[in-house]
């Protein structure tokens, strides 16, 4: 028993380290060794936290509706300590990638929030991680809690693509595209040093990511066991 | 069939339970009306500008109003263990499912044939020739605004501070609907006809049908024992 | 330059947010373990008491 624990701690260990390189050398080239924007400037650097955030949102949604499948199919505990984990970490990566549109909009904009379809979804996506995370913690017994998140995690995931139709359709109908628009990945004339920081970043953020999910994940498995050693001294 | 049987035997139920007592639909009829006054005295409608404003105003009456009635979708079963002996029957969930939602549906339709000529008249809205157009639009919404708003009521039965729980929740992922309805209900304002908006119409739809079956799937895991 | 300002600012909230947010996984997880520890060694003490 002791061992297993202690070889997942060494893996987790190895995890952070390697997200830890990857996210220094990230900064590295992000900040210093890729060259400006010829538009935007300097300030364009912020794309390499802000395209690699989004998409840890994102898997993180999709990994919520995974253990929210698995655990309504299954009705494992870690299927559910799985889905609330997620959803936790992904409240977190949202928040930020909000945050960081906003501040990347300041300069370039010239506001720090405009409605445009991007900051709006992320948003959104904020808003549904945030009721999927209440309801959890508001549903009186834990099975019924787990189940009823479930059903919304379900939900919610198939809603995103019908959301992500409507809001871009609504913004793009009705105002013109404007040059300078961060979320637009301008592929041709780009310098290979700016991917690469892009490809460096991105695999800095994943690894993060699942280095702060398995301690989560670690964290939701020890309260489980926790409250069953209670629920046994009680007897 | 009896899968029919069972939505007419279980709507029927909740209506004639509803026809009874009236609770939910006379507060429904009162809150959009009152809805109605506080939009008047909370923005500037001259008429110039209230047919513009008219789709979103309305939605923003209908979602109220029926999230109002989702509250008490359930309230029948609440007591004497109703909701336990319901799902110890035979009955099929997706069943109890459509029934429900058709009973919200029901309750907000008769509120819309209400306030949506009430609207015109209050507001002095000429326009009384595409108001069947936009009623067909706005029955659309309902089923999504009923489809989704049964499931999430269902979902957060259990919880604690579940009134303010269920738009929280309800009301993002309503987005979809929300966008496609006032589109379309502004396409067929300012041009007698859709237009542009079919698109959003198909969304509308496609929504529609995506959650019901969805529902009528789901709804076993939805509502346990 | 300003505009390096906003650079700062954004790559700052992050990796401080970031940085807090592990801080507090470590104690929350720190203190799971010390609980956990007692209730183990609660229990191994009953089951010594037993026999």
């Amino acid at each position: 028993m002791a061992e297993i624990s202690n070889r997942r701690n060494q893996r987790k260990g190895y995890l952070g380290a390697a997200a830890l390189i990857t996210v220094l050398v990230g900064l590295y080239w992000g900040l210093l060794h890729a060259p400006p924007d010829a538009y935007q400037g300097e300030v364009q650097r912020i794309m390499y936290l802000h395209i690699p955030s989004i998409l840890t949102a994102y898997l993180s949604f999709f990994l919520v509706f995974v253990g929210s499948c698995l655990y309504l199919w299954k009705k494992e505990k870690r299927d559910d300590i799985l889905a609330y984990s997620a959803a936790e970490i992904g409240v977190l990566f949202t928040a930020l990638t909000i945050a960081e549109g906003s501040i990347w909009g300041r300069p370039t904009w010239g506001v720090w929030w405009t409605w445009d379809a991007r900051l709006t979804l992320t948003a959104i996506l904020l808003l549904i991680f945030a009721g999927y995370l209440m309801l959890r913690s508001l549903t009186e017994e834990e099975n019924r809690a787990a189940s009823s998140a479930a059903v919304l995690g379900i939900i919610g995931f198939l809603d995103i693509p019908l959301i992500h139709m409507s809001v871009y359709w609504w913004r793009t109908l009705h105002q013109p595209p404007s040059i300078l628009r961060p979320d637009k990945a301008p592929w041709e004339n780009v310098h290979p040093a700016m991917l690469t920081a892009l490809a460096i970043n991105f695999v800095g953020f994943v690894l993060l990511y699942f280095y702060l999910l398995s301690l989560r994940f670690r964290l939701g498995e020890m309260r489980e066991e926790i409250k069953a050693r209670w629920l046994n001294r009680g007897n | 069939m009896d899968f029919l049987n069972q939505i007419s035997l279980l709507l029927g139920k909740d209506l004639l339970l509803e026809l009874r007592r009236r609770e939910s639909l006379l507060m429904m009829f009162f809150f959009g009306t009152l809805l109605l006054f506080v939009f008047h005295f909370s923005f500037d409608l001259a008429p110039e500008r209230v047919a513009e404003m008219a789709p979103g105003l309305l939605w923003l009456a209908f979602l109220f109003t029926g999230t109002l009635g989702l509250a008490q979708l359930f309230e029948g079963e609440r007591g004497n263990h109703c909701l336990d002996a319901l799902l110890l029957s035979p009955m099929d969930r997706g069943a109890l499912f459509l029934a429900k939602t058709g009973f919200n549906f029901i309750l907000m339709v008769l509120v819309e044939i209400v306030v949506i000529p009430l609207f015109w008249i209050l507001f002095n809205l000429r326009s009384w020739d595409v108001v069947p157009y936009l009623f067909v639009i706005t029955l659309l919404g309902t089923v999504g605004f009923c489809v989704l708003g049964t499931l999430l009521s269902a979902v957060t039965l259990k919880a604690r501070a579940r009134e303010l729980l269920l738009p929280l929740v309800l009301f993002p992922l309503m987005i979809p609907v929300i966008l496609a309805t006032i589109r379309c209900m502004e396409a067929i304002l300012r041009a007698g006809e859709l237009g542009d908006a079919v698109p959003w119409l198909r969304l509308l739809v496609g929504f529609d049908v995506i959650f019901l079956t969805v529902g009528v799937l789901i709804f076993d895991w939805v509502i346990e024992v | 330059m300003g505009a390096w300002r906003f650079v700062f600012l954004a790559y700052g909230i992050v990796w401080c947010a970031i940085l807090i947010y592990w801080i507090t996984l470590k104690r929350r997880l720190r203190r799971a373990e010390t609980e956990l520890a007692q209730l183990r060694a609660f229990e191994e003490s009953q089951s010594n008491a037993q026999t």
